[in-house]
């Protein structure tokens, strides 16, 4: 070879096409859709019976249910104990397993296609005839609550647990697990309830994936699915996330940690939402991959980091952003710059065409890749109809992606990355964590590993050269001539720097020249009272929750002392 | 049912290039996709006193860039061709793979031969990556609960010291290695000579073999690595510790017996012995164990598949407050009863299921086949294996897994490694 071919990357040979054919749909008379694809490569066979009833339909008062009654339904049948059904599983060498996820309840099973009508008559036998047995009932409960705790060990569930609560607020997808006392509180009688009531045919999606014959499997499917009487399932109704105004940080203190697991999330897009493929566009060039500005920057040239990403999780009915990494204690702050100047640079300028591409080829060059297992291909089929996506959905796929534009890019960073009102999360050595990433947000609160709130003035008492942390509402007494006169602080820190709004009965003023220096608060305020501008000096000492000074102005001869606490509601 | 189960065999079709590369192509163009596997023959087997963690080292350094690809390239030309890729180091081999569009294929050979031929192997790179490995040794060994209890029980199953020491590797080792160790090390095992280049996927023959020729031609060969010598004794070389591990919030066991090597016909009975033991919730311990006597939390199980002596571990993280000593004697007496009475029939029919289920699964991937071919490839200069293996595994009869049982899996010849937390908690 010469070595000059050697030089640069080869040019790719011609494309080869790569199309998968449209999946065969029908519908069962008691309204159980059925979407088979043939696929003869290899001797197997994958099913999937979805319903679209999750977690997020657990009954107010029962988290936990339909997750419990998910992994109830292979722990004994009328036919079958619970050994008994893992062994005749098993000895055909085959899977069959019963997940819930938020939105969805699946029955997922894949064996040689030889034993598919072994598979279907096991996969009835799961959904009509589960007894859910008490001893097994027992052991799931303290099984469950066991996992519980353990996952408390785990900082990334810890980040999750906080991101969900701040974003998603009174909507059920704040909940990512249920509660120790929820799974307690379960009961046989309740799991045949809320068996009978959500699994109905008319709520459900058949999907059948394999080397088998259509004819075959719709008549199979309707001997063993056919006499299913139809329900009245109801859409539940949900709260909106709730709107953010504001930057906030929560930190979930893990003493001793050596690093910090850091989450920076917003409210995003569900999964049917038109902006879906230039939003996936923009998520590839800012943070989904290892070639990607996220991963570039704070792992490739910063070494903060193995790992730094951004996604996007659009769920059925709404969805985040998020940005994460797991970052060395000592870089929390430095980490956190870098994610704004990311998240931002991706809002503030317009990607270049070579980014796009590189990130477009990446997208729709994976997708053959993902869809060559045929576990991988069940699920792209199943996606399709779990979010009711067009029926076209994997044959335009990569043409949804190529016709993403600059413009489009900028505009869905502009709409879908917001870091000025983001949740910040972060898992970590609360101590080690504070001082770094102050500057960055001031709205700050911390938990324990419990998710119990604890009071933010208790940290950071301990270290010298630290300043005292002022942002809040204070609350203020004022002595005038032996009567007590209500003030109020309301105060916004960066580093030493204060801000805000001094309020008083005869008027209000803006905070100028705000310092703090150890526990020292100094600041004044020019205040309109009665049509005049009046000034007030301000000086204060801070601990904690709690602040001592005086306030002078040239209207009265001497300074008032005041005392106070921070409204830690605000 | 062995007898109506068919499935047609791969096409393979090896050759070696003059410079000693062994090439293998599988045909497949069911989805217009292409796996290129490049596994070179060093592990950390061949690594000797003083100088362990030099085979993984390498792994790091192959993405440090070459002649004509530059530092962090590599993953950035295969992303942006739309493909994945990734580099493993184990005690028998070192492999790069990638997994691109068809009409990549110039590229992934591109690079791959690039890197065998013209590797920057310079002070930077090797100070850079050195650290790297020091961070990824923090990462995944010294700061994971039970991070670090594989590579403490390879240490009391084999006495040989090829065998026994653990792929990371010291860092006192890495810091010792000079430039010109690290160049020589790439010289010796790194060349044409010493590894195997498998296709597997979308591409046309005629057009595949002359990119190759193109590409891998004419990297020179080197001679021969040095001979290895991986005997053991039958014996494990220590029966038990105490480990302290600082982060497990859980005390935990594992159990590791040295067993012949992979392919053998004991190491398949093994195997398969196994499979009936932990594998899946039909499995005896899990049934007696997660069930039955509820006692564990977590229940796990694998043989480590080597050239030379290899190994099968069965561990457990038991529930609090429970019994450790008796969890293990419920152990021993599930394999003592295989060890006595062989299988039941009814396993006898799941192995073989699952057999056949595994085996039509691997082959769903192209990047799954092209490992495995390069595997049978490199370690038993015989691709084709990958289309008899499975009859060599069904092949085994209950008695001879009752007999494996029986002279393998037994106290004298058990390592027992006995975790304890020690959490300042």
């Amino acid at each position: 070879m010469t070595v000059a071919i050697r030089k640069t990357a080869p040019e790719p040979l011609a494309p080869k096409p790569f199309n998968i054919s449209q999946a065969f749909q029908t519908t069962l008379e008691n309204g159980l859709r059925i979407v088979i694809f043939e696929d003869d490569r290899l001797p197997l066979i994958s099913y999937r019976l979805a319903f679209f009833s999750g977690d997020v339909n657990d009954p107010d008062d029962a988290g936990g249910l339909t997750s419990a009654m998910a992994a109830m339904l292979t722990e004994g049948t009328r036919n079958y104990t619970s050994l008994a059904l893992a062994e005749k599983i098993e000895r055909l060498g085959a899977n069959i397993s019963v997940s819930s996820s938020d939105d969805f309840t699946i029955v997922a099973a894949s064996a040689l296609s030889l034993y598919s009508s072994d598979i279907l008559d096991l996969m009835s036998e799961i959904v009509f005839q589960p007894t859910f047995p008490e001893g097994e009932l027992d052991l799931y409960k303290r099984n469950t609550v066991e996992n519980l705790k353990f996952q408390r060990s785990q900082p990334g569930f810890l980040a999750n647990e906080q991101t969900a609560r701040l974003l998603y607020g009174g909507h059920p997808y704040a909940k990512i697990s249920p509660t120790p006392e929820d799974i307690e509180k379960l009961s046989r009688k309740a799991l045949v309830d809320f068996h009978k009531q959500k699994l109905l045919p008319d709520n459900a999606v058949f999907v059948v994936v394999g080397d088998v014959r259509r004819d075959e499997q719709v008549k199979e499917i309707e001997e063993n699915f056919g006499n299913w009487q139809m329900g009245d399932f109801e859409a539940a109704k949900f709260l909106e996330p709730p709107m953010r105004n504001e930057l906030t940080l929560t930190i979930v203190d893990r003493p001793g940690s050596a690093q910090s697991n850091i989450v920076l999330a917003n409210i995003g897009l569900d999964r049917n939402n038109p902006d879906f493929f230039p939003a996936t566009v923009m998520n590839q060039v800012l943070g989904a991959g290892a070639s990607s500005r996220v991963f570039m920057n704070l792992r490739e040239e910063k070494g903060y980091t193995y790992g730094a990403y951004t996604k996007l999780d659009a769920k059925r009915l709404a969805g985040d952003f998020e940005a994460t990494a797991e970052v060395r204690t000592s870089v929390t702050g430095d980490s956190l710059k870098e994610f704004f100047y990311e998240l931002n640079r991706i809002r503030d300028e317009k990607v270049s065409e070579e980014e796009l591409a590189d990130s477009k080829n990446f997208l729709t060059g994976v997708f053959p890749i993902r869809a060559e297992t045929q576990e991988g291909l069940t699920n792209l089929i199943l996606s399709q109809q779990l979010y009711n996506l067009a029926d076209d959905y994997l044959q335009t796929y990569r043409d949804n992606i190529d016709a993403v534009t600059v413009d489009e890019v900028e505009r869905v960073a502009k709409k879908y990355v917001t870091p000025e009102k983001m949740a910040i999360v972060i898992v970590g050595d609360a101590e080690e964590i504070l001082p770094q990433v102050r500057q960055y947000v001031k709205n700050i609160e911390i938990f324990d590993t419990e998710g119990k709130p604890k009071d933010v003035s208790e940290y950071g008492a301990n270290s010298p050269g630290e300043f005292a942390q002022v942002a809040g509402k204070w609350n203020l007494l004022l002595d005038f001539q032996g009567q007590q006169l209500p003030v109020s602080l309301i105060l916004d820190q960066t580093g030493d720097t204060v801000s805000g709004k001094l309020e008083t009965m005869l008027g209000n003023g803006e905070i100028a020249n705000g310092k703090i220096k150890g526990k020292k608060l100094s600041a004044t305020a020019a205040a309109e009272m009665q049509g005049k501008t009046v000034e007030f000096v301000i000086s204060a000492s801070v601990d904690g929750v709690s602040m001592m000074g005086a306030i002078s102005t040239p209207i009265v001869p001497e300074p008032l002392s005041f005392t106070g606490t921070r409204d830690e509601k605000l | 049912m062995s007898e109506t189960f068919n499935l047609p065999p791969l096409e393979i079709d090896q050759y070696t290039l003059a410079n000693g590369l062994r090439v293998v192509l599988n045909r497949d163009a069911a989805v217009p996709v292409v796996a290129i596997a490049v596994y070179y023959d060093v592990g950390s087997r061949n690594e000797r006193e003083g100088r362990t963690g030099f085979a993984h080292l390498f792994e790091h350094m192959m993405f440090q860039g070459s002649a004509n690809v530059k530092k962090a390239e590599h993953f950035q030309y295969v992303m942006k061709a739309g493909g994945t890729m990734n580099g493993t180091t184990s005690s028998e081999r070192t492999n790069y793979y990638e997994t691109l569009p068809s009409n990549q294929l110039p590229l992934g050979l591109w690079l791959e031969s690039d890197r065998m031929r013209s590797l920057a192997v310079t002070q930077e790179n090797l100070d850079n990556q050195r650290e790297a490995v020091k961070e990824e040794k923090r990462l995944r060994y010294d700061n994971q609960p039970y991070g670090q209890i594989f590579d403490l029980i390879n240490e009391m199953i084999y006495r040989n010291f090829a065998n026994s020491h653990s792929t990371i590797g010291s860092m006192e080792h890495l810091d010792d290695a000079t430039v010109e160790d690290v160049q020589e090390f790439f010289r010796i095992y790194y060349a044409p000579n010493n590894a195997v280049l498998v296709l597997s996927g979308a591409f046309e023959p005629a057009e595949a073999k002359q990119l190759v020729e193109t590409y891998f031609g004419d990297i020179p060969s080197q001679p021969a690595p040095p001979a290895l010598d991986v005997r053991e004794p039958k014996e494990v070389a220590e029966t038990f510790k105490e480990w302290e591990d600082k982060l497990a919030p859980f005390p935990a066991f594992l159990l590791g017996w040295k067993i012949p090597p992979r392919r053998s016909p004991e190491f398949y009975a093994l195997y398969l012995a196994g499979k009936l033991l932990y594998d899946g919730e039909s499995s005896r311990l899990y049934q007696k164990l997660v069930k039955g006597e509820e006692s564990i939390i977590q229940l796990f199980g694998f043989t480590d598949e080597r050239r030379g002596p290899s190994s099968i571990f069965v561990g457990a993280i038991p529930k609090p407050e429970k019994d450790l000593s008796k969890i293990r004697e419920t152990i021993m007496k599930e394999i003592q009863q295989i060890a006595v009475e062989g299988p039941t029939a009814d396993e006898v029919q799941k192995l073989h299921n699952q057999l056949f289920n595994d085996t039509v699964r691997m082959r769903q991937s192209s990047q799954s086949r092209a490992q495995q071919i390069a595997e049978f490839a490199l370690y038993d200069g015989d691709p084709t294996l990958i289309n008899s293996e499975l009859e060599q595994l069904l092949a085994v009869t209950p008695e001879q897994i009752r007999y494996a049982a029986d002279q393998y899996l037994n106290n004298e010849n058990r390592a027992l490694l006995d975790v304890i937390p020690a959490g300042i908690g």
